[in-house]
């Protein structure tokens, strides 16, 4: 990430001269931007399989729990190296019974987990 | 006391002694006793010894004593009882003497009085009462041993018409004087009452002294030692024709009353006649008598003019009489259902009053929601107050208001000009928006939460519930997007309340959202920091919110190219967040992202706040002062019909000029830059939504409204129909209407549509040869 940044850095740096420079002329010139985004979980399929439940939301047995909201935060995603995606609470249980990824069947392996 | 007693006795078993011999003696004390001469302890105690003699000595002299003191039919009584008990108890004679005595006395006494009437029968006959009841219980005492041995004997063989001495006296004192003299006592004080029901004094002594004969009369004959009235001389001499009586008074007095005054007046009459009769009670008749006459005033007093009451009542409701309508409920709410009636009436006269309150506020009610919900509360305030003061909280009467006000607020002039029960909701949740919003009249924090807990009073009648969270949600929405929330405090406080009322699945993206602020304010420090270290900032002071997906009730973002300039903001955060989370991707969301741009080509140096679409147009004025929309649209990426509305506001806004109407620009319309702008503010907000998001957004609103209310009824009915198997048609509606009863009110045809997409989808099936059943397939 850091090497990603080091190589922008001398680009960079001659727009925002360039800027600088036509700002006087400029009629219109930005000052400030107020974004608003929106993030999800970068998956193929929005449901998890084992639960039904929306990824964006906490998976069945986090909210039938009822646990309070900082709980239901940290119910995150998984995906597994054939890219299919679960909750990882329930995939947790999941493989306690079958080491298998529950939509293709081949051996289940992470790939990574939700942040 | 003692010692003596036994001395006399055992002087007494030594020298028996016959009846004649102590009699003359006796009744010389008795006679004393009864003519209320005084009577020394000493003689008192001879009078006892007597009797103690009398008794005790036949009792040692066996058979003798018997034949010679007790002739005639008690021989043969006497004789059984000492065959069975073994012992002999003796005092017949005795006993028939003093009964003798009794009667003879009393018929004297009657001799007296049996012409009297009036109060001067009562005066002759309390005060011989009161003379006679002393004088028989000295006379009991005196007669103690008796009492307690031969009346005990003869009662525990069942001997009838044997009794103590002082219940000898009463019931000689109920034959001898009672009976003669009971129908003008009765009347006198029957008399006396009604005198005094007409407000003039009475010697009230009088009447409890009778009172208290009567009761004492009231022997229970059957089993002595049951002890206490049974009071059936008060009732059948005194109690039925007090209550007849007391009837006929108050039928003709509340007709006459009535008839020459307001029943406002009648009431207060009544509710003193009651509280009157009461007293009566208390201050001289029995105590047994005062729930027969509270009913027979409550049926002369109140449950005849019944309808004259529920007249009344609507007037009293009219001109507010908060006085005269609780004086009406106590004295109705004395009747059984009589509460019904005016129940009713009071559901309808305040359905009334805030139907016409609405209507009367007019064009304000449909357009300001403050004055929409202050009208509601005001209403609700009015006759809340109403039942808590006048009707003491009532149930039913809360019941009344409830449904009134469920009534009114969800169909009302407003809803019915907007042809829909969402209007209702729609209002409240706007103004709970006023209230949250940031403004110059935002109310101190104790006021407002005061004002909020009001709103949750509208909230509770409100049907379609969903609504409101709809309309509730786009507007916090909004409210946290642009930081225009008043208080953080206010808006938590208003989730937990809706929470509270509706559960935590209501409200749970109302609380994701709130938390996704929180963590955007953090990630904005982050940010800031990671471009403070990496040395080079960004040149525009960039802000940003990440909302997480699915608790936010925002559309789709538009597209169109971004300005190089926010281009570079875009890449350089979304590497940093890539940086911070993983399996994240970002959308954003350009229409909700507003930003600043200074000017330079004006007089003044501006500052205008505007949308991202605005700010992307307006920098292609960088380059040439004069677009057609075409071009605009070719450079900006922003599809024609939106350019054109964000070309009509900045036309609006006078910073563009075009020869067309603002209204009906062409593709083909040349827009320049309109160098002459003036404002006399220096910051300037152009950022104003566009005509068409707003109604794209409301329908959008009511589309999902019914998309999402069907999946709910699915649910519900699958969640019925598992518990049950087995259900007819209305029971399952009827179960389906409840269950959704705290969101809102589906309707009969859509609950059917959904039936019959859950029969598609093979969740149910018809029962076969079963009418309207319905079986759950698993």
């Amino acid at each position: 990430m850091a090497d990603d940044i080091d190589m922008e850095k001398p680009a960079e740096k001659v727009t925002v001269n360039n800027d600088c420079v036509m700002k006087s002329e400029k009629m219109f010139s930005l000052k400030r931007w107020n974004a608003v985004a929106m993030w999800s979980w970068d998956v193929e399929c929005e449901i998890c399989a084992i639960c039904r439940v929306q990824v964006m939301d906490a998976c069945l047995r986090c909210q039938a729990e009822n646990r309070n909201d900082k709980e239901q935060e940290e119910c995150v995603v998984i995906w597994g190296e054939c890219n299919h995606s679960f909750h990882n609470c329930c995939m947790k249980l999941w493989v306690k019974q079958n080491n298998r990824c529950p939509l293709c069947q081949q051996e289940w392996s992470v790939q990574r987990i939700g942040k | 006391m003692m010692s003596s007693q036994r001395g006399q006795s055992s002087y007494g078993s030594k020298a028996p002694i016959d009846l004649e011999h102590i009699w003359s003696d006796l009744l010389q004390g008795i006679e004393k006793v009864y003519n209320k001469q005084a009577m020394s302890k000493k003689q008192y105690m001879d009078l006892y010894t007597h009797v103690y003699d009398y008794c005790t000595n036949v009792n040692n002299q066996g058979g003798r004593g018997n034949s010679v003191s007790i002739p005639s039919a008690a021989t043969s009584k006497a004789k059984k009882s000492q065959a069975a008990g073994g012992a002999q108890f003796v005092g017949h004679e005795l006993y028939k003497r003093l009964k003798e005595y009794l009667k003879a006395h009393l018929v004297s006494v009657l001799k007296n009085g049996v012409d009297y009437m009036d109060e001067t029968v009562l005066k002759f006959y309390t005060q011989q009462w009161e003379e006679y009841q002393f004088s028989s219980k000295v006379l009991n005492g005196v007669c103690a041993y008796l009492n307690r041995h031969w009346v005990k004997r003869e009662c525990e063989e069942g001997q009838k018409g044997i009794y103590e001495i002082y219940q000898l006296a009463l019931v000689t004192w109920r034959e001898n004087l009672f009976r003669h003299l009971h129908k003008q006592v009765t009347n006198a004080v029957l008399k006396l009452i009604e005198k005094e029901r007409n407000g003039d004094p009475i010697n009230t002594r009088l009447v409890s002294g009778v009172m208290n004969c009567y009761v004492e009369l009231g022997l229970n004959e059957e089993d002595q030692s049951a002890k206490g009235q049974n009071l059936s001389v008060y009732k059948d001499s005194f109690e039925n024709s007090f209550l007849e009586d007391t009837e006929r008074f108050y039928t003709r007095e509340s007709a006459e009353f009535l008839r020459h005054n307001p029943v406002t007046e009648y009431m207060k009459r009544a509710e003193q006649r009651l509280t009157e009769e009461q007293k009566r009670v208390q201050t001289y008749l029995h105590e047994a008598t005062l729930d027969k006459l509270s009913k027979t005033c409550e049926k002369v007093l109140i449950e005849k003019h019944l309808e004259i009451f529920q007249a009344e009542f609507q007037h009293l409701l009219a001109d507010d009489k908060h006085d005269d309508l609780g004086r009406m409920y106590q004295l109705v709410s004395r009747i059984s259902e009589g509460l019904t009636e005016l129940r009713t009436l009071l559901e309808d006269h305040i359905t009334q009053q805030g139907l016409s309150a609405i209507e009367r506020e007019g064009e304000a009610a449909h357009n300001d929601p403050k004055v929409y919900v202050t009208t509601i509360l005001d209403v609700h305030r009015k006759y809340n107050a109403l039942v808590m003061s006048a009707f003491h909280n009532d149930a039913g009467f809360v019941a009344a208001l409830d449904k009134a006000c469920g009534k009114f607020i969800n169909s009302n002039a407003v809803t019915k000009a907007a042809n829909s029960s969402s209007k209702s909701p729609e209002l409240l949740a706007k103004y709970c928006d006023l209230l949250l919003k940031k403004s110059a009249k935002n109310p101190e924090e104790a006021e407002l939460e005061d004002t909020l807990n009001q709103v949750m009073v509208v909230f509770k009648y409100i049907e379609d519930k969903d609504v409101f969270q709809r309309f509730y949600s786009k507007m916090l929405a909004k409210r946290l997007v642009q930081h225009m929330s008043a208080s953080d405090d206010a808006e938590a406080s208003m989730i937990s309340k809706l929470k509270q009322a509706c559960g935590f699945e209501y409200t749970s993206k109302l609380q994701r959202m709130f938390q996704d602020i929180g963590v955007s304010k953090d990630l904005n420090e982050q940010f800031k920091r990671h471009l403070t270290n990496s040395a080079e900032p960004l040149d525009i002071d960039f802000s940003i919110q990440v909302l997480s997906s699915g608790s936010w009730p925002f559309q789709q973002s538009v597209n169109f190219s971004l300005p190089s300039e926010l281009e570079r903001s875009v890449q350089r955060f979304t590497t940093f967040y890539s940086s911070q989370h993983s399996g994240r991707k970002l959308h954003w969301l350009y229409q909700m992202s507003k930003g600043e741009l200074v000017t330079n080509c004006f007089k003044n140096r501006y500052t205008l706040q505007a949308s991202t679409l605005q700010m992307a147009v307006l920098l292609q004025y960088n380059v040439s002062t004069t677009w057609t929309a075409t071009q605009l649209s070719d450079a900006t990426g922003i599809k024609m019909d939106l350019l054109l509305q964000v070309a009509q506001i900045l036309l609006k806004s006078k910073l563009l000029s075009s020869d067309d109407d603002e209204n009906e620009l062409q593709q083909s319309s040349q827009l320049s830059l309109f160098v002459g702008y003036k404002n006399k503010k220096l910051r300037v907000n152009i950022n104003i939504p566009m005509k068409a998001e707003l109604k794209q957004e409301q329908e959008a609103t009511q589309r999902h409204l019914e998309e999402d209310r069907k999946l709910l009824i699915q649910a519900a009915i699958v969640r019925i129909m598992k518990m049950r198997k087995v259900l007819k048609h209305q029971q399952l509606l009827a179960e389906v209407l409840n269950q959704l009863s705290s969101r809102f009110k589906p309707r009969v045809h859509i609950i059917k549509k959904c039936i019959d997409i859950l029969i598609e989808k093979e969740y149910l099936e018809r029962t076969e040869g079963q009418k309207d059943t319905y079986s759950y397939l698993a």
